[in-house]
């Protein structure tokens, strides 16, 4: 056991030390923007090309919005896997959560998160956040209801067929939008040049199919994320 | 007064960067699962304060709300269901 | 070498992530050190995106230098799905348990034979 230890312990040394080679071998930063072309297209161009102001939006659901949807199937197919591994366990409602402050606790503070989450989806295109971050915090409203209140509350409250419903019909909401460009004649997810409306910059109306593209990926992950949490916690401890 | 930022944001760059290696390694280290568990959510906190000032405030919202909230709770309900905290230290 | 001081906690901590995969034998511990390689590699392409003096890709400030916001997407997608992940890598363990009464490689290994 303690060779084994050391065997690994010089393995990753070693490849520490590679690493490490390879890594002076980058160029510097200064180097890197102020002669790649793909990062000076998107500084001086993202405004022009996209209308949004937050370029790392404008980067994650426009140029690379294809990659978006890649990613948007990965996160299915997870809760895919989770759901079909815990299909068969029943509702174990143990649980009737916390002590009354807490309950009054989240009642004061459970409309700002949502508020919250509502606020860094729909605003993704002007100030950071954006659909993943927003429907994360909106999963996690899910999970400090079902902690607080118990899971039978939280089942009530959503059920899981309609998160089911809700995550399919963002997933599809966004193909919806994003054929919209090829019935235009333009490309697959395109966006200004489909004719979606630029609007003023900084403006919650701008920036074509940013805002409803982030809307149907903050949904989509709040959905997928909740319906995880429920599925992992509903089995009955051993 | 120039130089004094650039001394100031070195020095708090690497106060994280320290933090960050020592919760990762109390992360590991520790033998009980709960108590690892724990520090990992400290690491992503820590990790979303050097994002912020790495400038990537889109990055380091994520990394808050993932690594301290959602991860976590999942890791605590699998923990709770194995009911395996692998001793005490 | 003049790596930049962040690049080095990225080796520490991919090297630790590792370390910690290839010897523990807790599933629930192999999945901390998998989390833990994962962020090494996050902060590799955050810092690499950025040069002192950068400020945030947010346009509209006034602002010229700006740091790359490629790498900040590319890091978005890998939190995320490393998130799923996780979770998927969770529920396994979780009916490993189930099924074995164990989360220890070595035990379950025994009882599979």
């Amino acid at each position: 056991m303690k060779l084994h230890r050391i065997g690994v312990a010089i393995l990753i040394v070693i490849l520490s030390v590679t690493l490490a080679g390879a890594l002076a071998e980058l160029p510097s930063v200064e180097q890197r923007t102020s002669t790649s072309q793909l990062t000076r297209r998107v500084i001086d161009g993202g405004l022009q090309d996209t209308g949004a102001l937050n370029l790392v939006s404008a980067v994650l659901f426009d140029y690379r919005a294809f990659d978006t949807l890649g990613e948007a199937t990965v996160i299915f197919a997870a809760v895919a896997g989770v759901v079909m591994l815990f299909y068969q366990a029943p509702l174990h409602p143990s649980s009737i959560g916390l002590s009354m402050l807490a309950k009054r606790s989240l009642d004061s503070i459970g409309p700002f998160v949502f508020l919250a989450g509502m606020y860094v989806v729909l605003y993704g295109h002007i100030s950071p956040g954006g659909g993943f971050q927003g429907g994360v915090i909106l999963a996690t409203l899910t999970i400090l209801i079902s902690i607080v209140y118990g899971l039978e509350t939280e089942r009530r409250l959503l059920d899981p067929t309609f998160k089911t419903t809700l995550e399919s019909s963002a997933a599809l909401l966004f193909m919806v939008i994003a054929f919209g460009g090829i019935l235009t004649g333009e490309y697959f997810l395109s966006n200004l040049s489909a004719g979606f409306p630029r609007g003023e910059a900084g403006s919650l109306l701008s920036a074509g199919s940013l805002a409803p593209l982030n809307a149907a990926i903050g949904l989509k992950v709040g959905a997928g994320l909740a319906l995880i949490f429920y599925s992992m916690v509903k089995r009955e401890p051993e | 007064m120039n130089w004094v930022i650039a001394l100031f944001d070195a020095g708090v760059i690497g106060v994280l960067l320290i933090f960050l290696v020592i919760s990762a390694g109390a992360a590991i280290a520790f033998r009980n699962v709960l108590n690892s568990v724990l520090a990992l959510s400290v690491f992503s906190i820590v990790l979303a304060l050097l994002f912020v000032i790495y400038q990537a405030p889109d990055a380091a919202m994520a990394e808050a709300v993932v690594g301290a909230g959602l991860v976590t709770a999942l890791f605590l309900v699998t923990i709770s269901k194995t009911g395996a905290t692998g001793g005490d230290g | 070498m003049a790596l930049p001081v962040a690049y080095w906690v990225v080796l520490i901590l991919f090297g630790m992530g590792l370390y910690c995969i290839l010897t523990e034998r807790n599933l629930i511990k192999i999945a901390v050190g998998l989390n833990i390689m994962e962020a090494g590699l996050l902060l590799f392409l955050v810092r690499m995106a950025y040069s002192p003096g950068d400020r945030a890709p947010l346009l509209g400030t006034g602002v010229i230098r700006m740091a790359d916001p490629i790498p900040h997407a590319l890091t978005l997608t890998a939190i995320v799905i490393a998130a799923s992940t996780t979770a998927l890598l969770l529920s396994f363990i979780i009916q490993i348990h189930r099924h074995y009464g164990t989360v220890d490689i070595d035990e379950i290994r025994s009882k599979m034979k």
